[in-house]
């Protein structure tokens, strides 16, 4: 695993979203981290930096929008991408403001987040040279 | 009688329309056909998603059945105010489907509308969940691929329930799991105990009458003296994991009078201890733990065995392993017997490279019914081998036949009989143990390791990876040469490439769209398919060996192992609760039962899905606004009149406001009409050499034939004049053509405000799919692409849209539209081969061309 290596977590708490999503962005060579409890994500959050957060909005206990506030406020340099079932203009609208990266609306493709996910990885490596 | 009320109705419903005004009516039609294209754009949509491309989540599904529930709601409360309550009966219809969808929603899974038992011979795919993976796939292996089976038939899971409610274990049984999950009791103590309470239950009459009925029918077809049937388990979800395996009791030899015992002690092993264990830790919900059963005729087999098509500890090895005896299989594989074992290339021509022959001392057979019996084998045989060469050549080709088919490695158990012929008994997925599992992030860089032929190109209709020479289409080939195991290479994405899809391992084509119908169907049997690659004919060579990856879209040159290894061990789509729980709820949306609105059955009560709601209202709102236009022509808002034309066009024109200049009494002539849309449409009609003027032959399927019929018009009932209607204003025309089931829609809309512009194009060509039909609806397809409609094929359906384009621009396409409608006319009869489809599609883009420089 050479450092150069993305790293993303990804947080929705349907089982299916990670299991679906983790295969697929490895393949693309990303490292990947999968949580369905934003407790647990946040842990990690605290323990490591990851350069890519997807995080779904509506969840119990802590919500995808505390989350993500969380992970701005200690890593501003990580991008963070919105996924939710449940897109409206005014949770797309708070979520620019808090500074995400993006807002999909589920069910999306696979290839439209890989799409979302490779242009927050060149902003990324623009910022680090 | 019934004649004499039913008229007494109809005057009873004219009465109340004279006096609701047109334009209330008319606004009731339109809004009928608005929801009725919601709705099947979501139904299309959904579908879709089955693709293995989207990422979607339980939240989704709720909300599409949520949202089409409303949908239906308001369409069949709009028919019903378009007809002053006509077809109330639909809410009854209505409200079973959405009863339905509410329970599988909840993780129910249905039964209901399946018979107790069903015959392997009328055993479907799409029956899955009515008798279980075991029964499914041998009854499939049978059907699809014509290989041996034994006779047998299925006891369903609505027989499964029938016994379920009969001794009301719904709630003892959840009692007892509740008291296992709090450790009041033990493991053992609540598999016991639920087993006793199974046990105790009788058979309901109706099911014991039903499983003798089906064995007397699969004993009547072999004729043999006294047959006697293996009774086993085939639960949901058995067969995509096998770690289910052997946990389930299974009953041998048992006559036909004694099937119903064996029934009840393999249903009540639905609660042994591992089975409990085993869905607590995996993805079950207890909705899903409900048992089918299968009843094969025992095979009185010479030798037995099982088979790997990959070596489970060293798949990287590339071999299949076999394993047989002399006799029933039963003790080859409970391991109790010394087996003799082959080892064979995966790769034809699948030679031997090891064989280790045992003594075989003893083997087991069946003694008359109800005995099995360990016998002596005779002393010659004992140190032969129980395959013979040739046997085992078959068995490995049967193997990656099997493993193509099913989408995963296969543990295949066989038996041979007295004629020496192999029966496959089961086949379930077998799963492989890697040393160090191939990651997917083991993938990434492969694309730059293996030559890449196409990336980057098409949409995934099914994700997957396949490999496999190349068989390009072409004009010199007939689809019955199709290779097994060949990858087809097609220029469009036609309904017809469907018939090789047990044959394919995958498709490619040049044009297609996701929603079409080998879409769906590869998505039914997922096999990997890539469509609209726009040129894939002309890079890829026949007969060259390729590798795809629909995921990411890109195509190898050759094998790569790496990513088939990685695919034998992904995680099939099918065994996520979200993909069965979308499949579930889409086979009582999706499927249309309903397609002949002339026979009796085309009823409300007969509307089993959705789709049949969608489908029967649209028909009845068409023929409601013809009736009451024709009935109800003197509206002081509306002027109503036929189209005196010098084409056959046999149109009832009704204007809501500035469609038409002047008076007319005996009809409308075209120079009177002043609909901005509807003249644009007619030229296009009339421009010359385009209208075929040859009589069309009088076939009542054909839709054209009615668009042009010749005979002079009768001006007597809506029934003589024919099912052509415009109604137009100033600035919108709307046009349904129908005959049969056949239809053609047109809605647009033209003004100076570009926000507001619109049209609107639907053209279904019938059901029964002929090459010629699906042939015309590609030229539509490719014309209107060209012109740049949004289009979407359904099946045998072209959905083109247009939206917010200038004035000029609109009307260039109505045009178009109008030259099309023309043209296609006899298209069905001359679309012999698919060259027609280019030779047409110039001829309409010179046609295009012409009619702009004018």
């Amino acid at each position: 695993m050479t450092t150069e290596q993305t790293s993303i977590l990804i947080l929705d708490d349907e089982p299916i979203v990670s299991k679906r999503l983790k295969p697929s962005l490895e393949k693309k060579g990303y490292e990947v981290e999968t949580f369905t409890r934003s407790a647990d994500a946040l842990q990690r959050v605290m323990e490591r930096h990851f350069n890519i957060v997807i995080t779904d909005l509506k969840m119990e206990g802590m919500d995808g929008m505390q989350f993500l506030t969380e992970v701005k406020e200690r890593y501003p340099d990580t991008e963070v991408i919105v996924i939710t079932g449940f897109a409206t203009m005014a949770t797309a609208k708070e979520s620019y403001n808090k500074g995400v990266f993006d807002f999909l609306a589920k069910p999306f493709k696979l290839g439209e987040i890989s799409e979302v996910i490779a242009k927050a990885e060149k902003k990324i490596k623009r910022l680090e040279r | 009688m019934r004649n004499f009320l039913l008229q007494f109705a109809e005057i009873f419903v004219k009465k109340k329309h004279s006096n609701t005004p047109f334009k209330v009516l008319f606004a009731d039609f339109k809004k009928s056909l608005d929801l009725n294209n919601q709705i099947l754009d979501i139904i299309g949509d959904a579908n879709d998603k089955l693709s293995g491309d989207y990422i979607f989540d339980e939240h989704y599904i709720h909300t599409t059945c949520g949202q089409l529930t409303d949908l239906l709601r308001e369409l069949i409360v709009t028919i019903n105010h378009l007809t002053s309550q006509k077809y109330t009966g639909l809410f009854n219809s209505f409200h079973r489907i959405e009863e339905d969808l509410a329970l599988i929603l909840r993780g129910k899974v249905l039964s209901q509308d399946i018979p107790l038992t069903l015959q392997y011979s009328d055993i479907t795919r799409d029956l899955v969940d009515a008798v279980g993976g075991k029964n499914c796939h041998i009854a499939e292996i049978g059907s699809y691929l014509g290989l041996r089976i034994p006779r047998g038939f299925a006891i369903t899971t609505s027989a499964f329930e029938l016994y379920w409610k009969a001794g009301n274990l719904d709630k003892s049984v959840a009692q007892i799991r509740e008291q296992w999950l709090d450790e009041q009791l033990t493991l053992s103590e609540a598999s016991s105990r639920i087993q006793e309470l199974i046990l105790k239950t009788p058979v309901p009459d109706i099911l014991d009458k039903a499983i003798l009925a089906a064995a007397a029918e699969v004993v009547g077809k072999d004729g043999r003296g006294k047959p006697c049937f293996a009774v086993r388990s085939s639960a949901l979800g058995e067969d995509g994991v096998t770690s289910f395996a052997g946990q389930y009791q299974s009953c041998l030899s048992i006559p036909p009078d004694q099937i119903t015992r064996a029934y009840k002690q393999v249903v009540a092993s639905l609660y042994s201890q591992q089975a409990m264990e085993y869905r607590l830790k995996k993805d079950f919900r207890s909705e899903e733990v409900v048992m089918a059963v299968a009843c094969q005729l025992m095979v009185p087999a010479k030798a037995s065995g099982v088979m790997y098509t990959y070596d489970p500890l060293r798949p990287e090895g590339e071999t299949i392993l076999i394993s047989s005896a002399w006799g029933l299989g039963e003790p080859i594989v409970a391991g109790a017997v010394a087996t003799d074992h082959f080892v064979l290339e995966r790769k034809p021509p699948h030679k031997a490279i090891e064989m280790q022959i045992v003594r075989k001392d003893e083997s087991m057979v069946i003694t008359g019914c109800g005995g099995l019996n360990n016998v002596a084998v005779r002393a010659r045989q004992r140190t032969e081998p129980s395959l013979k060469a040739g046997q085992l050549h078959d068995l490995a080709k049967t193997g990656v036949l099997l493993e193509r088919y099913f989408k995963a490695p296969q543990d295949v158990e066989f038996a041979i009989d007295q004629a020496e012929q192999i029966v496959l008994l089961q086949s379930r997925q077998l799963q492989l143990h890697y040393d160090r599992l191939p990651r997917a992030c083991d993938l990434s860089g492969i694309d730059r390791s293996y030559p890449v032929l196409l990336r980057g190109k098409g949409v995934a209709a099914m994700e997957g990876i396949a490999s496999g020479p190349v068989w390009i289409l072409d004009a010199e080939k007939d689809l019955t040469d199709f290779p097994m195991g060949a990858v087809l290479v097609a220029r469009h994405a036609s309904p017809q490439l469907a018939k090789v899809i047990h044959k394919a391992a995958g498709f490619i084509t040049d044009i297609g769209s996701t929603t079409g119908h080998l879409a769906t169907v590869a998505r039914e049997f997922r096999v990997p398919a890539l469509l609209n690659t726009g040129d894939a004919t002309t890079i890829l060579r026949d007969g060259c060996e390729i590798t795809m990856d629909i995921e990411c879209l890109t195509i190898y040159e050759g094998q790569v192992p790496e990513l088939q290894h990685y695919s034998l061990q992904e995680e099939a789509i099918e065994d996520m609760f979200e993909y069965r729980l979308l499949r579930r709820v889409l086979r009582k949306i999706e499927p249309l039962n309903l397609v002949d609105p002339e026979s009796d059955n085309f009823t409300p009560e007969n509307c089993k899905t959705y789709h049949d709601l969608t489908r029967f209202i649209h028909e009845k709102a068409v023929e409601t606004i013809i009736d009451i236009s024709f009935y109800h022509a003197h509206h002081r808002d509306t002027q109503v009149g036929k189209l005196l034309w010098e084409y056959p066009l046999d149109l009832v024109l009704i204007d809501v406001g500035g469609g038409i200049d002047g008076e007319h009494t005996k009809g409308i002539l075209a120079e009177q009409i002043s609909s901005v849309p509807m003249q644009e449409l007619l030229r296009g009609m009339s421009w010359p050499g385009v209208w075929d003027m040859t009589p069309s032959r009088v076939d009542f399927n054909s839709f054209m034939s009615s668009l042009t019929r010749t005979e002079p018009i009768r001006n007597s009932s809506p029934e003589d004049v024919g099912r052509n209607l415009a109604v137009i204003s100033s600035e919108y025309t709307n046009i349904n053509f129908r005959l049969g089931y056949h239809f053609t829609v047109i809605d647009a809309y033209i003004s100076e405000n570009i926000l507001d512009n619109h049209i609107y194009f639907r053209f279904s060509g019938g059901v029964t799919d002929t090459a010629r039909r699906s042939r015309r609806i590609k030229l539509l397809g490719r014309i209107l692409s060209h012109y740049d409609f949004l289009c979407e094929v359904h099946g045998d359906t072209v959905v083109a849209r247009l939206k917010r384009m200038d004035r000029k621009s609109i009307l260039k396409r109505l045009f178009l539209l109008g030259l099309l409608v023309a043209y296609t006319r006899q298209l069905d009869v001359k679309m012999i081969n698919d060259t027609r489809i280019d030779q047409y599609f110039k001829e309409i883009q010179t046609i295009m061309e012409e009619s702009n420089d004018n």
